[in-house]
């Protein structure tokens, strides 16, 4: 378990060390979209069923930085591993597969925590939003950070160029979770595009999350953290897949 | 050591082809004796780093067996027996000479203890005192090729893999790491040497495997060699044996 410990320590050392990118500047853009949208619009809109606008979209940011960043972070750090190589210095370790998955995914969990937590302190602070039942609220982070840090890891090993882990993230993930209900409830879209959105998973996780902190949301939370466990699970299961057989990791 | 001991390195039928089909290694045999220095050569593409990259797990295998003083080399306890010093300098860019040790040892399953004072012992031993907190791309080429065969050291492997170790480096650190690596061998570790040259191969190592297109040629001590080709000078083996 020693290699585990410092696999883990290692990739929590990166995210620590670049604190500046990997935290602090998706912390400040995500309060920008609070202050501005919120605090902007909410004067027009004033509230979404029984809450008010800038505390309604507080969950879905909070979420889209946290999933963002565990992506990235994990996209990034494999593929940096493997391109100057020195991920053979883990590869040939006495390592099991299942460490060497686990000990690359944190990196992206424990980036992605201190996102949230900072928005969340910032979130109480500025426009007080409650959280309703925080068990619900545990178990979507759990299963979104697992199904975003492993598919970050999944891309990570696959990509062949930055682009490439540019291109899902910004051409995938991004419009997605802005698809997905995050400045909005789907309820207000017209048809089809309020059928649509339920083949988006993003959009069961932003419920998942606002069930967690409001109490409310626009399906049942069980369905939302279904569907984001029936994600979450493969994903974890295909970045250990590869790191068992060495598929795209080995020649 | 003792040569009752398995050998260090057994490899049994070794084949790797790639996948866009590329044979760099066939039905390959090879068997290097615990305590050995032993050297191996051929030209580019003959199948060197495939052998060693099988070795430490860097590869998938297609078909054979590599066994590491006599067990599967996928085992952690193989694993953790080699040590590799890749031909390329793959450092990790986030982390600094002293870190680059410790996690090392921390990978490789080192108390914490050890890793202190082991990492230590390998920054005063290669010279890289004043660099300890300095990061990777910051060092010279040189350092940087230090640090790789320290970093290779650092879990006190049995098995010593240095793959072109004194590529492009200058006389004296090349003296100074065939000093080092001498020391090691006469400590007992067994090391498995790729050169280009064929001078540090006579001179270092006590047998020589020469290798082309993914086979052994031949194989026995400098001297054996250059009877066996009926010529005076290894640069004549090395010659006639590519050629044939």
């Amino acid at each position: 378990m020693t290699g585990l410990v410092w696999l883990c320590k290692r990739e929590t050392l990166r995210v620590s060390k670049l604190w500046t990118q990997t935290v602090l500047a998706p912390v400040v853009s995500s309060m920008l979209f609070i202050l501005v949208f919120g605090l902007s619009l909410g004067g027009r809109i004033k509230q979404v069923g029984n809450v008010d606008y800038e505390v309604f979209i507080v969950p879905g940011l909070i979420t889209m930085g946290m999933v963002q960043a565990a992506f990235a972070n994990n996209a990034s750090t494999i593929f940096q591993a493997r391109f100057d190589r020195y991920i053979n210095d883990v590869l040939s370790a006495p390592m099991k597969p299942w460490q060497m998955t686990f000990g690359y995914t944190i990196g992206g969990i424990v980036r992605a925590l201190a996102i949230g937590i900072s928005l969340l302190v910032l979130a109480i602070l500025i426009v007080n939003v409650p959280i309703e039942r925080p068990f619900e609220l545990a178990l979507a982070m759990a299963l979104g950070l697992l199904l975003f840090a492993s598919l970050g890891l999944v891309v990570g090993i696959y990509a062949e160029t930055w682009d490439h882990t540019s291109f899902i993230q910004n051409i995938v993930i991004l419009p997605l979770t802005f698809v997905g209900g995050v400045f909005y409830s789907v309820h207000v879209l017209p048809s089809p595009w309020e059928e649509l959105s339920h083949f988006n998973p993003i959009f069961y996780l932003v419920n998942a999350v606002r069930f967690g902190f409001l109490g409310e949301s626009d399906v049942s939370v069980w369905l939302s953290l279904g569907v984001v466990a029936a994600l979450a699970v493969p994903a974890y299961a295909w970045a250990q897949h590869l790191f068992t057989t060495g598929k795209r990791l080995k020649s | 050591m003792f040569r009752d001991d398995p050998p260090a390195l057994e490899l049994r039928g070794l084949t790797k082809r790639y996948d866009d089909g590329t044979l760099a290694l066939e039905d390959f045999n090879l068997e290097i004796h615990s305590g050995a220095f032993f050297g191996l050569l051929g030209p580019n593409g003959a199948g060197k780093t495939t052998l060693i990259s099988a070795v430490c797990n860097l590869l998938r295998v297609t078909e054979g067996e590599v066994l590491i003083f006599g067990k599967p080399h996928g085992t952690l306890e193989a694993r953790s027996w080699v040590g590799l010093a890749e031909q390329d300098i793959n450092l990790d860019r986030f982390l600094t000479v002293r870190e680059t040790l410790e996690y090392h040892g921390g990978y490789f399953g080192m108390h914490k203890d050890e890793i202190e004072e082991r990492a230590e012992e390998m920054i005063q031993a290669f010279g890289l005192t004043s660099k300890r907190d300095v990061r990777a791309p910051k060092l010279s080429g040189g350092q940087r090729r230090r640090l790789l065969l320290a970093r290779a050291l650092m879990h006190r492997p049995r098995l010593v893999i240095l793959d072109e170790p004194t590529a492009g480096v200058d006389f004296e650190l090349r003296q100074e790491l065939w000093n080092y690596i001498r020391r090691l061998h006469a400590e007992g570790t067994t090391i498995l040497l790729t050169t280009h040259y064929l001078d540090e191969a006579e001179l270092l190592c006590e047998e020589i495997a020469l290798i082309r297109g993914g086979h052994l040629i031949a194989r026995d001590t400098a001297d054996g060699l250059r009877e066996h080709f009926g010529v005076n000078r290894l640069e004549d083996v090395y010659v006639k044996a590519m050629a044939s």
